[in-house]
């Protein structure tokens, strides 16, 4: 690649645009999936690249960016980074030199052609390069894109920085030498040197620690070498754990002055106001120390941890005997007579005891009552207790949240958990820079024991690691957990969901149905036409409108052919259909509707639960009302139950219930007088009264009659005896006659041949003897359907032929 | 005091009011001691029941007049009851399996196992056979009709059935050609007039010209219908009839009519669920509210809209989450509505969506880079008509 393209870029915008188009055509076809797959080759073919694009210049613009450049989005200023890049994926990354940005800061403004935000900047973390978001002094270049931002145009002016296009920025990677200045070099000697002293102070520190565990436990230690890396490196002191600094000390001075607290009886609130609690509740996400801490802090105010988690059982009743809550028994006494201390799960508790229950949100069906007991243990407690959950808002926990002090833990900072793993990995002789460890520590979540364990599985095959690899690693350790579907539901209509910088494909999509495949469709349904569609940007007045109804109604319809696979799977027991159910019942909606809407602010708040759940229920219950009013007046009326509901339900109503609106108590009589007429007991009346609607339903209908002739109603029914056509079933007790056997639907199929074969053997005189293998109903054992067929069809069939003879 | 339908219902094939025919034709098979299947079919309020009452009564005498309900257990797999309700005399029964939703072929089976196997024991009964009646036989699944069609041939010596259904169209062939096909259509204007005076006559009112034409029209064929609207019309204006008279619709048809108005007015088609779950069933809720939809309509719109209703009320027999299906309905009326309103033409649009969905995968297989190349046709064809429209 020729060196004259980075440093002419300031002058070139324009021109660079024009030729950027040029390239998207060349490279159309070529790169239509992802460019990053091609990353590892050895040369980008960039001199190719260019002589193309310079040939193709002239061309017209490629199809797909028209509706960009028609769209004039001069007025109104849309932020960039919805908009995505115009021709994503049509520009190669040129393999440059892995430290070809090192030293270098970037800003990125406006939207790249060929690469979103996201990709762009950490494709220049991926050189070595830093990324800041505002343009200041020390930025060595800002890579200008289209529809840049006003204000950083004018910092750029201000600050008189260099600028680049795309294409100069990716000249930039493939030319640059990653060379660094002396004062850089500087800064990244001065690092490792600290580094390697931490590593060399840390290996000190395990010496010392494995003399002194070999001294007490009598010479039997596990070596450091054949220890998790999370046991080896887990925090010995304050200043090994990282972030959550605030936190930790007051959970120090709590557990110091806990003693002096318990004297006084937990009155005094203190500096912290944690005084008065006799326990606290440490939260926080996974991996980010909450536990270790507390070993720590315990250690260090020289208490004696006692550790119950979630692999011990901890229900009410062995909360309740293991600590002697209730100090029921002599056991406590008997035992305090004779020297003995009282124990926690078998640790002797000393006035320097400290309870650590871990995971209290995971007591769960195991545990009935455990954090009820827990609670009471709390509040009569002489030992201090540390609680430890994951979320400490769960309904669950409620009743620790008036007992204990909340500390809720926070994910530590990138560059504390860097500084923390670099150490261990110079102390481990793992070669890794700190992009990479960023990159890590990023793919983990900020959860540092999965990061280590991470490390410690690499160390085993290799002993460095680069971008690549580690974004690998991070990807395949991602964590798979079930999403609720209000989640899923974020996720898929959430503005960026489908636009072009969404790299997730239709199977990752598909995939999102799946974690929930009952309850997906119905959310989708319910939800569709909440947000506003992220594909009616830029439109107004009477497009909008009609736009807005044609995805509504492309939506729809994807909904109802979902519906009907649906019908498929369920109703023909077609399971390999479930694909294309989540295609088409909850896919396809998604990508016409997304956008930003109620629902898309956190998690979940605005998605509401599927009504239909509720409206199909209680339809199932008026239907069974209905049929109980429909076979009650069957004796007289002969109609089904649809006709009921439509035609006699209006007529009867103003037979048994107007009259009580209109003349209230007096026309009590006649109305029960006609009830009795057609059968109709009270319940059913209020059924007629329930399954109205609009100016009939039951609200309005019940406010209409008077109280009075409501009760009088009531009185003079169950004062009265009625004629009453049958038993209900459920009256007498009756048991079920039958029970209906599963399994045994026939193969409409298999009744077809069945149907024939019976023919014939109707046909033939029966023979006397019933020899089974000339029966043509029994079939060789090889076909099973057609054995559970005959189960079911010979025998009344012999049991007819029976009959016929009989007769 | 029984409603009139009621009260003044025919009880013998000689007192029915039309289809005379068919009553002599009843009459001589009744007689002819060669009684077939049969099965009864044609829209609601038509007068099959009554008919096949009479019929029974023809056979049996008036003995099977004397009703009993009776109502059996049936436990399903997943330990849930369900209840059947039997309605029967001592000359026949008559059931509903589709009361019990997809259990309802075990439900023919045992019951019709259980008549088949016993005789009539009553030496003075006029047949040997008992009759069993389905109702609602076109809504059976197709488990249960073919349970059904062995038997009708087997236990043809001790049993008859007697299908009722609104329809022909949802029973399997085999069953068909089984029965004795009775199709039993609505009454004619005149005829339905017939029967109106008749029940005027026999109640001391006089039924003015107008109210009866208004009811006749109302009413669409169903004679329940109109008996019970001209019972409601005489009790609200209880001696005479107004000269223009506004006969009440029932709840739910009213409720349709607003559904119908708001979706005009371009609202959510949030109002459905409340019919739904009131026990309307989904494909008279699409049907009233079209018919409402169509009266309100521009011209141009009223064949595509019945189409898509058409389209639809396939879709929701088809289909098992109706309401889906309804919407689906409700938001392309909408479209069309709004699309008619500002002068674009959107008919045929629909009809590509199933490409649409094609290239939509296509598109995210691709990675979500290439566009829908159709849609965007499409886009670009309306934009630009509408253009050239402006």
């Amino acid at each position: 690649m020729p060196k004259k393209a980075a440093p002419a870029s300031k002058s070139r915008v324009s021109k660079g645009s024009t030729k950027k188009r040029a390239r998207d055509e060349s490279s159309d076809e070529s790169t239509a999936s992802s460019s990053e797959s091609e990353k590892p080759k050895k040369k980008p073919r960039p001199s190719a690249s260019t002589s193309k694009s310079t040939a193709a210049a002239k061309k017209p613009p490629p199809k797909q960016k028209d509706d960009v450049i028609n769209d004039p989005p001069k007025k109104k200023w849309i932020p960039p980074t919805r908009s995505g890049p115009a021709a994503p994926g049509s520009k190669e990354v040129p393999a440059g030199h892995p430290n070809a940005l090192a030293g270098l800061a970037f800003v990125f403004t406006g939207e790249l052609s060929a690469f979103s935000r996201e990709e762009a900047t950490e494709l220049a973390k991926r050189f070595g390069g830093r990324v800041t978001g505002a343009p200041s002094g020390k930025t060595s270049y800002v890579v200008v894109g289209e529809g840049a931002g006003p204000k950083k145009l004018a910092d750029i002016k201000r600050l008189g920085l260099a600028t680049l296009d795309e294409d100069g920025f990716l000249n930039l990677i493939a030319t640059r030498e990653g060379k660094l200045d002396a004062k850089a070099q500087e800064k990244v000697r001065k690092e490792e040197e600290k580094l390697r002293r931490d590593a060399e102070e840390m290996a000190k520190a395990e010496r010392l620690q494995a003399k002194a565990a070999a001294k007490k436990s009598g010479g039997k230690v596990v070596p450091a070498s054949s220890q998790l890396w999370t046991t080896k490196y887990a925090p010995q002191a304050l200043k090994d754990i990282c972030g959550n600094k605030g936190i930790v000390e007051k959970l120090q001075a709590w557990l110091h002055d806990w003693s002096k607290n318990a004297k006084s009886g937990f009155k005094k609130p203190g500096p912290n106001a944690t005084g008065v609690y006799r326990a606290v509740l440490l939260s926080g996400p996974p991996g980010i120390g909450k536990t270790s801490s507390a070993h720590v802090v315990a250690k260090l105010e020289g208490y004696t941890p006692i550790e119950l988690n979630a692999s011990d059982s901890r229900s009410k009743k062995l909360v309740e005997n293991s600590t002697n809550i209730m100090n029921s028994s002599l056991d406590g006494w008997m035992h305090g007579a004779d020297g003995q201390k009282t124990t926690v799960a078998g640790i002797e508790i000393t006035d320097k005891s400290v309870l650590i229950m871990d995971e209290v949100d995971g007591m769960s069906a195991g545990d009935r009552g455990g954090v009820g007991a827990l609670n009471a243990l709390i509040k009569k407690t002489k030992i201090p207790i540390i609680c430890i959950a994951n979320d400490r808002r769960v309904p669950k926990l409620k009743p620790l949240q008036h007992t204990c002090f909340g500390m809720p833990f926070k994910k530590p900072e990138i560059n504390v958990v860097r500084s923390r793993l670099m150490t261990i990995a110079v102390r481990e002789k793992l070669k890794i820079t700190p992009t990479v460890m960023d990159q890590l520590v990023q793919g983990a979540n900020g959860d540092m024991r999965q990061v280590l364990n991470m490390m410690s599985t690499w160390k085993l095959s290799k002993d460095a690691m680069d971008f690549d690899e580690g974004k690998q690693l991070s990807l395949a350790n991602e964590k798979h957990t079930i999403m609720t579907p209000y989640t899923v539901l974020d996720k898929l209509l959430g503005p960026y969901s489908f636009s072009k910088t969404s790299r997730e494909t239709l199977n990752d999509k598909i995939e999102y149905y799946f974690h929930d495949h009952a309850f997906m469709p119905l959310f989708m349904q319910e939800n569709y036409l909440k947000p506003t569609p992220n594909r009616l940007r830029g439109m107004v007045g009477p497009e909008l409108d009609m736009k807005l109804l044609e995805l509504m109604d492309k939506a729809a319809t994807s909904i109802s052919d979902g519906d009907l696979v649906d019908a498929l799977i369920h109703g023909g027991q077609q399971w390999g259909l479930m694909p294309l159910h989540a295609v088409h019942s909850t896919v396809v909606p998604a990508s016409y509707m997304y956008g930003q809407g109620t629902g898309w602010s956190g998690s979940g708040s605005g998605h509401a639960f599927p009504s239909w759940l509720g409206n199909n229920s209680k339809r199932g219950k008026l239907q069974r009302q209905l049929n109980d009013v429909q076979i009650r007046m069957r004796l007289k009326v002969s109609g089904d139950r649809n006709e009921i509901r439509q035609s006699y339900v209006p007529a009867v109503f103003s037979h048994i219930v107007t009259p009580l609106i209109g003349k209230g108590v007096d026309e009590v009589d006649d109305v029960i007088s006609r009830m009795d007429e057609y059968y109709l007991s009270k319940d059913d009346w209020d059924t007629i009264v329930e399954i109205g609607v609009g100016d009939f339903s039951q609200d309005v209908v019940m406010k209409k009659i008077p109280t009075a002739a409501k009760t009088a109603l009531t009185k003079k029914y169950n004062a009265k005896e009625h004629p009453i056509p049958f038993h209900k079933s459920t009256d007498l007790g009756l048991k079920a006659t039958k029970k209906i056997a599963k399994g045994e639907v026939p193969d409409l199929e298999d009744v077809f041949d069945q149907e024939e074969g019976d023919e014939d053997a109707d046909d033939t005189p029966d023979p006397v003897d019933d020899d089974l293998s000339k029966d043509k109903l029994i079939k060789g054992k090889g076909a099973p359907k057609a054995r559970a067929k005959t189960a079911t069809s010979s025998k009344p069939k012999a049991q007819g032929k029976a009959k016929m003879h009989s007769a | 005091m029984s409603l009139w339908v009621d009260k003044y219902r025919p009880r013998t094939l000689d007192a029915l009011h039309y289809h005379k025919e068919l009553s002599e034709r009843l009459a001589s098979l009744a007689a002819s001691g060669d009684f077939p299947h049969m099965l009864f079919y044609g829209p609601s309020g038509g007068g099959k029941k009554t008919r096949i009452a009479c019929t029974l009564r023809e056979l049996f005498g008036p003995g099977v007049e004397k009703l009993k309900i009776d109502q059996r257990v049936f436990e399903t797999p997943s330990k849930r009851k369900l209840d059947v309700n039997i309605v029967q005399s001592n000359f026949h029964i008559e059931i509903t399996p589709s009361d019990v939703g997809i259990y309802d072929r075990v439900v023919i089976q045992e019951i019709l196992k259980e008549i088949a196997q016993t005789q009539q024991v009553d030496l003075s009964a006029k047949q040997r056979f008992k009759v069993v009646i389905i109702n609602e036989a076109d809504s059976l699944s197709r488990d249960a009709q073919a349970a059904l069609r062995r038997t009708m041939e087997k236990y043809m010596s001790n049993m008859r059935i007697i299908l009722c259904a609104n329809s022909t169209s949802k029973l399997i062939a085999p069953i068909k050609s089984r029965c004795l096909l009775m199709r039993v259509a609505a009454p004619s204007e005149v005829e339905m007039e017939a029967a109106l005076r008749h029940v005027a006559k026999e109640e001391k009112f006089d039924l003015p010209d107008n109210a009866c034409e208004e009811i006749i029209k109302d009413s669409g064929g169903n004679l329940r219908k109109a008996l019970l609207v001209l019972e409601a019309l005489k009790m609200q204006s209880f001696t005479r009839f107004i000269s223009n008279i506004n006969i009440a619709k029932p709840d739910w048809e009213s409720y349709c009519g607003k559904v119908a108005e708001l979706i005009i007015q371009k609202q959510t088609p949030d109002q459905l669920y409340e019919l739904l779950s009131h026990c309307i069933p989904p494909t008279v809720v699409l049907k009233t509210i079209a018919d409402r939809v169509v009266d309100m309509v521009d011209e141009s719109l009223k064949g595509d809209i019945m189409h898509w209703a058409a389209f639809y009320e396939v879709r929701m027999r088809i289909g098992s989450k109706k309401i889906f299906h309804l919407e689906a309905w409700v938001i392309k009326v909408m479209s069309l509505q709004k699309h008619m309103y500002y002068g674009v033409d959107l008919t045929g649009v629909g009809f590509e969506t199933v490409a649409n969905v094609q290239q939509f995968i296509m598109e995210v297989l691709d990675g979500g880079i290439v566009q829908i190349v159709g849609g965007a046709i499409c886009g670009r064809n309306m934009k630009g008509r509408f253009v050239a429209e402006l």
